[in-house]
Parts: C-alpha cells; sequence; structure tokens
C-alpha cells in the first residue's frame, strides 16, 4: 500500500543533544520523511512550532530550559496533533502509563532505528487514518473513511466492529496483535470473554477482504496468540 | 506481649504448690511433735491393764511384779477404791499423804474426769472396785469438759476445705494486690519491648521502680532508629546511584543502537560490514537490558519499587510479552510456541502487570541468550484451583544437575555479602526471583521435558 501521505508530514523534533537530534533526524529522512524540522530547547520549538505548524512532534522530556511535559502543554495550544516522548528515565513509565498527560506514546532510550520508526509510523496511521488513500492488500483494498472494502469492483460495507478491528490491526500493521488487545479494541476495557465473538468477527472480515477465507493471506492466524494485518507495499 | 499471662500464671502456680507443700509440711511436723511427746501407751490402757493384773489373795491384794516396775519407773501410783465401802482398801507405797482414803460418787465421778488433789487421775475396773492411777501433777494435762456440738463436728470437714480455700483466695488477693502495681509498671516496658522489636520507635516516661529500664529502652530505641535510618539512607543512595549511571548510560547507548541499526540495512555497505553492524546493535541491545535489569534489580532489593497490585488476566499477559518478542526482539532461530490449553482462555491473579511482563520476558530472552545456535521456546499457563503456573521451557542445550542446583541455591552477588567469586551473575533470573516473591509466589529451575531449561513459576490468585 502507499503510505507516502505520511513521509509528508511535518515533524518536529526536540531534543537538547546535539548528537542525539542528528542521529535521530538521519533515522527519519534515510525511511523517507521529507519535513523534519529540530530544536534544541523550549523557545527554539516553540518558534519552530508557529513556522512550520507541525503534524506530529517528538520530544526529549528534559530540556535545558523547561521540559517536555510543559512544552506539550505549549504546543497543543497551537494545534491539536499528536506527541511522542523520549526519555532516559525508566522513572517516567509511570507518568507516561495510560497517557493522562495528553502524549501519545513514549519511547524509553536506548532504542533501536525500528523501533522509532514503528511507533512514528503507527501514530501518524492512528491520526491521520481519514486522509488516508485505499489500504492495499493482497485481494483487496480498505478504505477506512467510507467503512468499506473494495473486492473486485465490488464496494462491501463494514460494520463498526470490523472497522475498529480492522483499524486495530492495520494500526499495527505487518506485527500481531493478541487476541486481548483485538477484544479491548472492539468491546473495552473488560475484554474477558469475548474470544468467540472475535472469531465469528474475523470470519466474517475474511470474507470480506479474502479471495478465499479459508486460505487467509491478508489477516493470519497466529495460533492461540491473536492476529496479523499483512499489507501491499512497503 | 504474650509472655507476660504466663508469667503471671507460673508465679499463681508457684504460689499455689508452694502452699500446699507448707500445708503437708505442717501436718507431718505436728505429726512428728506429737507422736515423739506421747507415751507408748496411753495411761488410760495402763489403768485397765494395772486393774486386770490386781489379784485378790488371802493376805490381801496383789500387784504383779512387772506392772509395779511399770509404774515405779512412771513415778506413778495407784489405788483401789472398794465398791460397797467406797473406802480404799489397797494402795501402793507411793501414795502421796493428802490423797484422801474415802470417796463419794461425785468424787468418783470427778477424779474419773480429771484430777484427785491436782494428780491426774485413770482409771481401770477391778474385780471388787475402781483402780485409780495417778501420775505426777506435771505428767499428763487433761481436758476435763470434753463435749462438742454434734453438727459442728459433722461440718468440721466440709468447713476445713471452705477456710481453706477462703485462705487461698485471700492469699491470691494479697498477692494480686501486691503485684499489680509492679505489673503495671512492667506494662509499659514489655509493649516498649516488643515495639522495639518491630522496628516502631519508643518513648517511654522514665518513672516508677522500672525507670532505668525504661531510660535504657528508649536509649536502644534511639540507636536502632538512627541505625536503620543510616542504612535506608545508604541504600537510598546506592538506588539512586545505580539509576543515575543507568540514566547517563541511556543517550550514549541510544547513539550506537541509533547508528548501528542504520548500518546493519545499509544498501552501501559489504555484506561483512553489515553483519558487523548487526554484532554492534545486538550487544548493545543486550547492554541495553542489562541496564534496565541492573536498575530494576537495585530498586526491587531495596523496596524503592512499589508493586501496583490489580487482577490481571495472566494468560493475556504473557500473550502479549510472546507476541511482543515475535514483532521486535528474535528472528526464526527462537520460534516459540504458545503450548497452552485452547479451552483456557482466562485466569485472573493479584499481579503487578507491567513487573510480571518483565519476568516473563527476562526467562525467554534467558532462553534465546543461552542458546546461540537456536532454540524453540514452549509457554504455557496451567489454572491450578488456588495458584497460576506460569511455565517457561526451551529445548536448547539446557542445563547440568550441579548448574541448576546452583541456580535454585546459591545467593546473588547483589544480594551476597561476602566475596564474589563463587557467586551467581547475570542479573535475568534474579530479577524474575524478586517479582515472583514479590508476588508471594514461588519459582522452580528444572530441566524441561523438551531437553532444555524449565522455570515454573506459581503465583496465588
Amino acid at each position: 500500500m502507499n503510505e507516502d501521505y505520511l513521509l509528508n508530514k511535518r515533524i518536529l523534533l526536540v531534543d537538547d543533544e546535539q548528537e542525539l537530534l542528528d542521529m535521530v533526524l538521519s533515522i527519519l529522512i534515510e525511511y523517507g520523511f521529507q519535513n523534519v524540522k529540530t530544536a534544541k530547547n523550549v523557545k527554539e520549538a516553540m518558534e519552530q512550532a508557529e513556522k512550520s505548524r507541525p503534524e506530529l512532534a517528538i520530544l526529549d522530556v528534559m530540556l535545558p530550559d523547561g521540559n517536555g511535559f510543559e512544552l506539550m502543554e505549549q504546543l497543543k495550544k497551537g494545534g491539536d496533533y499528536p506527541i511522542l516522548f523520549l526519555t532516559a528515565c525508566e522513572e517516567d513509565n509511570d507518568k507516561f502509563k495510560g497517557f493522562g498527560l495528553g502524549a501519545d506514546d513514549y519511547i524509553i532510550k536506548p532504542f533501536l532505528p525500528k523501533e522509532l520508526l514503528f511507533r512514528v509510523m503507527a501514530i501518524l496511521r492512528r491520526s491521520y487514518k481519514g486522509e488516508d488513500p485505499l489500504v492495499c492488500l493482497h485481494d483487496s483494498q480498505i478504505d477506512f473513511s467510507r467503512a468499506e472494502v473494495i473486492k473486485n469492483d465490488e464496494h462491501i460495507p463494514l460494520t463498526a466492529k470490523e472497522h475498529d478491528l480492522l483499524s486495530a490491526l492495520y494500526r499495527n500493521a505487518g506485527r500481531i496483535v493478541t487476541i486481548d488487545a483485538l477484544c479491548e479494541a472492539a468491546w473495552g476495557d473488560n475484554p474477558f470473554g469475548y474470544e468467540n465473538s472475535l472469531m465469528a468477527h474475523i470470519r466474517r472480515i475474511r470474507e470480506k477482504i479474502e479471495q478465499n477465507p479459508s486460505h487467509p493471506v491478508s489477516l493470519v492466524t497466529v495460533k492461540g496468540l491473536g492476529y496479523k494485518l499483512i499489507i501491499e507495499g512497503k | 506481649m504474650k509472655s507476660v499471662p504466663k508469667l503471671i500464671r507460673r508465679f499463681v502456680g508457684i504460689m499455689t504448690l508452694s502452699i500446699i507443700l507448707l500445708v503437708i509440711l505442717n501436718i507431718t511436723f505436728f505429726a512428728i511433735v506429737f507422736v515423739r511427746n506421747t507415751s507408748t501407751f496411753s495411761p488410760w490402757d495402763m489403768a485397765d491393764h494395772a486393774a486386770a493384773a490386781l489379784q485378790l489373795t488371802d493376805g490381801g491384794y496383789s500387784l504383779s511384779d512387772n506392772v509395779m516396775a511399770k509404774l515405779k519407773e512412771e513415778n506413778a501410783w495407784a489405788l483401789l477404791i472398794d465398791n460397797d465401802t467406797r473406802q480404799v482398801v489397797w494402795q501402793t507405797d507411793n501414795l502421796p499423804a493428802n490423797i484422801p482414803m474415802q470417796y463419794t460418787l461425785s468424787d468418783v465421778a470427778e477424779l474419773t474426769r480429771g484430777y484427785v488433789n491436782g494428780y491426774p487421775a485413770f482409771t481401770g475396773e477391778a474385780q471388787t472396785g475402781l483402780l485409780v492411777l495417778g501420775y505426777p501433777k506435771d505428767r499428763f494435762w487433761k481436758h476435763t469438759r470434753a463435749s462438742w456440738d454434734y453438727n459442728f463436728i459433722a461440718d468440721l470437714p466440709k468447713n476445713t476445705i471452705i477456710i481453706f480455700a477462703i485462705n487461698i483466695v485471700l492469699i491470691l488477693l494479697i498477692y494480686a494486690a501486691v503485684n499489680s502495681k509492679l505489673l503495671r509498671s512492667i506494662k509499659p516496658i514489655t509493649n516498649g519491648i516488643q515495639n522495639l522489636s518491630n522496628g516502631i520507635p519508643v518513648y517511654m516516661k522514665e518513672k516508677g521502680v522500672l525507670s532505668e529500664l525504661a531510660e535504657k529502652i528508649n536509649k536502644t530505641s534511639e540507636i536502632l532508629q538512627m541505625q536503620s535510618e543510616q542504612l535506608r539512607r545508604k541504600e537510598t543512595a546506592r538506588a539512586n546511584w545505580i539509576a543515575g549511571v543507568s540514566h547517563d548510560v541511556r543517550t550514549p547507548l541510544s547513539m550506537i543502537m541509533g547508528y548501528a541499526g542504520q548500518l546493519e540495512n545499509s544498501k552501501n555497505l559489504s555484506e561483512i560490514e553489515c553483519k558487523k553492524a548487526a554484532a554492534i546493535v545486538k550487544q548493545s541491545s543486550r547492554m541495553k537490558d542489562l541496564i534496565n535489569d541492573l536498575n530494576l534489580a537495585s530498586k526491587l532489593e531495596y523496596d524503592m519499587q512499589p508493586l501496583t497490585m490489580k487482577q490481571e488476566n495472566a494468560i493475556s499477559i504473557i500473550r502479549q510479552v510472546i507476541v511482543d518478542f515475535m514483532n521486535t526482539n528474535i528472528d526464526d532461530k527462537f520460534p516459540i510456541k504458545w503450548i497452552t490449553n485452547d479451552t483456557l482462555s482466562a485466569c485472573y491473579i493479584n499481579a503487578d502487570k507491567d513487573l510480571l511482563k518483565r519476568a516473563i520476558s527476562n526467562l525467554i530472552q534467558n532462553s534465546i541468550n543461552h542458546n546461540e545456535n537456536g532454540c524453540a521456546i514452549y509457554a504455557s499457563v496451567c489454572d491450578n484451583n488456588n495458584t497460576c503456573k506460569i511455565c517457561i521451557e526451551d529445548n536448547g542445550i539446557g542445563a547440568s544437575d550441579e548448574q541448576i542446583d546452583r541456580l535454585n541455591n546459591t545467593p546473588h552477588y547483589m544480594i551476597c555479602d561476602t566475596n564474589t567469586a563463587e557467586q551467581r551473575h547475570g542479573l535475568g533470573l534474579l530479577i524474575v526471583k524478586q517479582i515472583i516473591k514479590g508476588h508471594n509466589g514461588e519459582i522452580f529451575i528444572d530441566h524441561s521435558e523438551y531437553g532444555g531449561f524449565k522455570v515454573v513459576l506459581i503465583i496465588p490468585k
């Protein structure tokens, strides 16, 4: 599938360590992001935010003239866009739990490039899902904005639950999503007891997206653990 | 303190026993004195004996020689009052001069009961009259009017027991009254000592009989508080130091991992160079795990990591850990097999989700780290009534009996205060043990039936 529209998103990267800034920048650019701006402190970040109107901010928690949480609050006044934190403090774990502060995700240093890229892409997919073109699967395409699947030129509508499940799988495209996480995505915080319903919904989704639902190639089962959505392209 | 009532019971027991012992001793002593001071046979028997021995012969009355000898020995005298005339018809030679020779009926009744002119008298029935035996004035004391109310005698055993019981109760009351004051002053001290042993700060008023003791306890409490405060500060400092170091290492390590990760997938490098970059990624990832482990182990060891326990589904937690591994960390050399029974979809336990995830993740990482050539990893959860059994095992190289024994029993260098040469290294299993301990669970390390290493965690529900 084509995720180029995500690579065009404007990203603001804030960290007080020049070398780390350079490294993260090089990871993002190498992956294909074209609009990445950097800042070394809160002041620069605010100036840059006004100029470039970012669509995603990656912030370090500890900054020389303030902290990332305060910066986030100020940035959010200028526009509602997702925030990803980078932190060297394991203790920040508790602060991020449940993302009560309004952060969308966080990564504890040190991290591998692929981990950073996965988180960035997942946040962007989630936040800008409405704008995306069709998601290409092996035998069909998903149009999340219209909540329908296009297979053999036929438009098949998705139910709300099927839409929720496919969204959760798509956010983690190429990765296994556990049964529990899928139940939670569809039925909320108390997902116990929905395993059978989940299986029924997965079967119906397969009927819509797969050419041969008995031998799925796009929505595959990982026995006992969960399901994986395989998208075409990147 | 539980021992105080025990102490009182013991005191009361000892006292009761002492009283009983004293009563027995007194009775014995009295009996011995009584027996010692009483002649071998009673004077009444002697009188009967003499009366029987008195013979009337042609020459008058005569007493056998041996009876006469006995009377002499006791310095006693004897006379015989005739039944008809009430005159003395026979007497021994040593009869005192002031003894009357004629008796009226009342005289006879009087002397039978008591004395003749101050001499204690005893009577025996002879053939023709009454034999009277007289002893020296200071030889016997006679109870002349011995008679008791019948009920008094009948109730004597009952009354004796009642009096005895009242005595005991009285003594106990006196004991309690005397000792209650002492006990009142002991109570704060026993409470103080108990609080000391629980690590609670103690301050007692330094007055009363035991003020010196109270003062010493106050001082001990101060010393203990000071020491535990110092220890706490040291431990906090150590944990903070470890946290600080691990924090400072994170940013440089990010650079290493970041660039090596980029190089690993670079299209401009040769295959050998990419492999070298991959090795850097792998080793720096291990360093990252080590830093995370070190920080967590020190926090768990010094109780600086509070456990937030909630009802969690163990199956969901372990499934997530396995999937996280499958999604990021490992290649095809380490397939993870979920062998939990399909019918079991939930096993709720009281757990700290993040820490339990960490424990399981450490066990899987352990299997990966120790099997360079790859191995299959098997994960399962069993619901055993009151516990949840989590099992992580592999079909890798495993460990020898000796190694397993050492893992189960040898202390880790982090929690051992002797030299570190013999101790275990690697923090993965230590953390698992600490976390499981925090969940009041148990950990068993063993051989796996798949041929490798096996760790079983038992966590109460």
